[in-house]
């Protein structure tokens, strides 16, 4: 069975975003939810200041603690060891977000892509409504751009009153394509891959970089990996003084 | 004349009821959770606060119900039908704020058909099915006759694994150590048992008032015996509290504890010390006050919203400071107020409390001690 995890170099990202929205596109994430996401830091007293960029998702956890929580198994492992989400089963205590280290988890407070349920033409007389073109393009399902290959193993659009997360895009996998953050990341900076082969493209970078994992002391063993810095700056040799 | 007053006290309780009715529809069915003041940082707030709140004084109700039969203190029995009753009639005031929680409850039968049982919430879960089964059998057998020390023991047995689980819940995540479960297992029980004893004084005493039925002497005894215990764990309470605030506030230096001490100089904090805990306790010490009808009534309400805002107070440390891509754009704390159908949870739950309790008074004969 393999074992997926991922590798993310610091030193090849940019900081450009490709990953979210490609995942918007390929999830069909509504508003306000965010599968693939960001940590940035502003470093320094100015005027020696440094800005951080830190790409972040869920971590699928090999000893995830929403997974231990969750009462009914809506939040659960895959033989693969990707964390799944069962919308169907999930009541929403939203037990999971409270739980999970990394903040990855999202609810959906409302129904999701209010904007394309709207009735009401943009202009009176003059255009649709946003529900119309829905309708004519999607059948209603969520936005008119949704993807519906993404209904494979979750719906196409989670309901209100359910969480939901990064799955590792699982339903590519399925298929042998690869995450979509990943195909998306135009400076290569996301590597995913299989830990149980030896020579896997990640257990090589993992052997040759020193990788860090986020709060690796809460011993919930994740699976997205970081290497590398971003850092093209140089400085003086110094000794420093008083 | 009476019955005028009965029936607009129904009235009242009926519309408390309806307006939880609409909030269900509005969050279930209708715009959704927007409605609350939750957000992806705050994902528990008022209405988990009122459910720790009602489910914990239910399980100290079962702690003061079975003085008299597990512990053989037989002059508590005047009092032991009320309270059996009132564990009932909060716990649905419980549950009603659980199900204006939950996202999807029209799903909770996957508790059954898909439990998992490294979850502190699904023992919970079942554990609380299983108490007010408990409660109702225990409540039936009182009604008839005397409930036995075995069924008396059990009850007591799972109100001590109902409260010490939710210190599990809470204490769950080594990420939020602000939430200690070795504490709240002790704190949760200790609370509820408080605010049972607050609930029992100004629910008996009220009955006495209200239907005119003057204190005995053995009534004013038993009445006095309950102030001093109260008085007693209410001090119990302050000092647990104010540990609490100097591990996990002053003193500790780990992030994590920042939403705590964020928390400390907040208005939730201030109204549990003062005016859930010292007010009262000050109170309560003085004889003359402690033994007033008046006293006692005045002590254990503002214990209860001391209680209340304490446990609101509770929820909110262990959120309020975002961390991880959540605290992207955030201030370095949240801050929350309730929604108007955040506090219509709340006295739509008080209203079937009440309306439940009312029943009971009205047609089970509460005051009597079981034969
Ligand atoms: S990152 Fe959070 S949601 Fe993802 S597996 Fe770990 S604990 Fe669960
Ligand atoms: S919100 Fe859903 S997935 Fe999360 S713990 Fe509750 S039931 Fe499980």
């Amino acid at each position: 069975m393999p074992k997926y995890a991922m590798v993310i170099d610091l030193q090849r990202c940019v900081g450009c975003g490709a990953c979210s929205i490609a995942c918007r596109n390929e999830n069909n994430v509504p508003d306000g939810i965010y599968w693939s996401n960001k940590i940035t830091e502003t470093a320094g007293t100015f005027p020696n200041v440094r800005f951080h960029y830190l790409p972040t998702l869920c971590n699928h956890c090999s000893d995830a603690p929403c997974v231990e929580g969750c009462p009914t198994k809506a939040m659960h492992k895959l033989d693969n060891g990707i964390t799944m989400h069962d919308p169907d089963k999930c009541i929403g205590c939203r037990y999971c977000q409270y739980n999970c280290p990394y903040e990855v988890i999202y609810f959906n407070w409302q129904d999701p892509h209010k904007f394309w349920r709207n009735p009401k033409p943009v202009i009176e007389g003059g255009t649709s409504s946003p529900k119309e073109m829905a309708q004519t393009v999607n059948n209603g399902n969520g936005a008119p751009y949704s993807n519906p290959g993404r209904g494979k193993t979750l719906p196409e659009n989670r309901p209100k009153g359910v969480v939901e997360k990064c799955t590792f895009c699982d339903h590519r996998i399925k298929v042998g394509e690869i995450p979509y953050c990943v195909e998306a990341c135009p400076a290569d900076a996301r590597i995913f891959g299989d830990l149980d082969k030896p020579d896997s493209k990640v257990n090589r970078l993992l052997g040759k970089f020193k990788p860090y994992r986020l709060k690796e002391r809460l011993g919930t063993e994740p699976n997205v990996y970081y290497i590398r810095s971003f850092n093209p700056a140089h400085y003086q040799r110094t000794k420093g003084g008083i | 004349m009476k019955a005028i007053k009965i029936q607009l006290w129904y009235g009242l309780l009926l519309l408390g009821i309806l307006l939880g009715l609409i909030t269900a529809y509005r969050v279930l069915i209708g715009t959704g959770f927007v409605l609350y003041a939750k957000t992806d940082i705050l994902v528990w707030t008022m209405p988990i606060a009122a459910y720790v709140f009602f489910s914990l004084t239910s399980s100290g109700l079962a702690f003061v119900s079975s003085i008299p039969v597990v512990f053989g203190i037989k002059r508590y029995q005047p009092i032991e039908k009320r309270t059996a009753f009132l564990e009932i009639a909060v716990l649905f005031a419980a549950f009603t704020c659980l199900l204006l929680h939950l996202g999807s409850p029209q799903k909770v039968y996957y508790y059954l058909f898909s439990p998992n049982l490294a979850s502190p919430l699904w023992w919970l879960g079942m554990l609380y099915g299983l108490y007010l089964i408990v409660l109702l059998l225990s409540f039936r057998k009182m009604h008839k006759a005397q409930v036995s020390k075995g069924l008396g023991v059990f009850t007591l047995i799972v109100a001590i694994a109902t409260s010490t689980a939710l210190g599990w819940l809470f204490g769950l995540p080594d990420a939020r150590p602000v939430f200690s479960a070795n504490f709240l297992a002790m704190y949760f029980p200790l609370t509820g048992f408080g605010s049972a004893l607050a609930a029992v004084l100004l629910f008996s005493l009220a009955y006495h008032h209200f239907a005119k039925v003057p204190l005995s002497g053995g009534d004013r005894n038993l009445y006095e015996d309950l102030g001093k215990l109260f008085g007693f764990v209410m001090a119990l309470t302050l000092v647990f509290f104010l540990w609490r605030t100097i591990v996990g506030g002053t003193s500790a230096t780990a992030v994590e504890f920042g939403g705590f001490r964020h928390m400390l100089s907040s208005g939730w904090y201030h109204l549990a010390l003062w005016v859930g805990l010292v007010i009262p306790i000050l109170m309560i010490t003085m004889p003359a006050v402690r033994n007033a009808t008046w006293g006692k009534i005045t002590a254990a309400a503002l214990f209860l919203v001391g209680m209340f805002a304490g446990r609101l107070e509770m929820v909110l440390s262990g959120l309020v400071m975002p961390t991880g891509p959540k605290a992207e754009g955030q201030p370095p704390f949240v801050s929350y107020w309730p929604t108007i159908w955040e506090v219509l949870v709340f006295v739509s739950a008080l209203a079937v409390l009440l309306f439940v309790y009312t029943l009971g008074e009205r047609n089970l004969k509460l005051s009597e001690a079981p034969e």
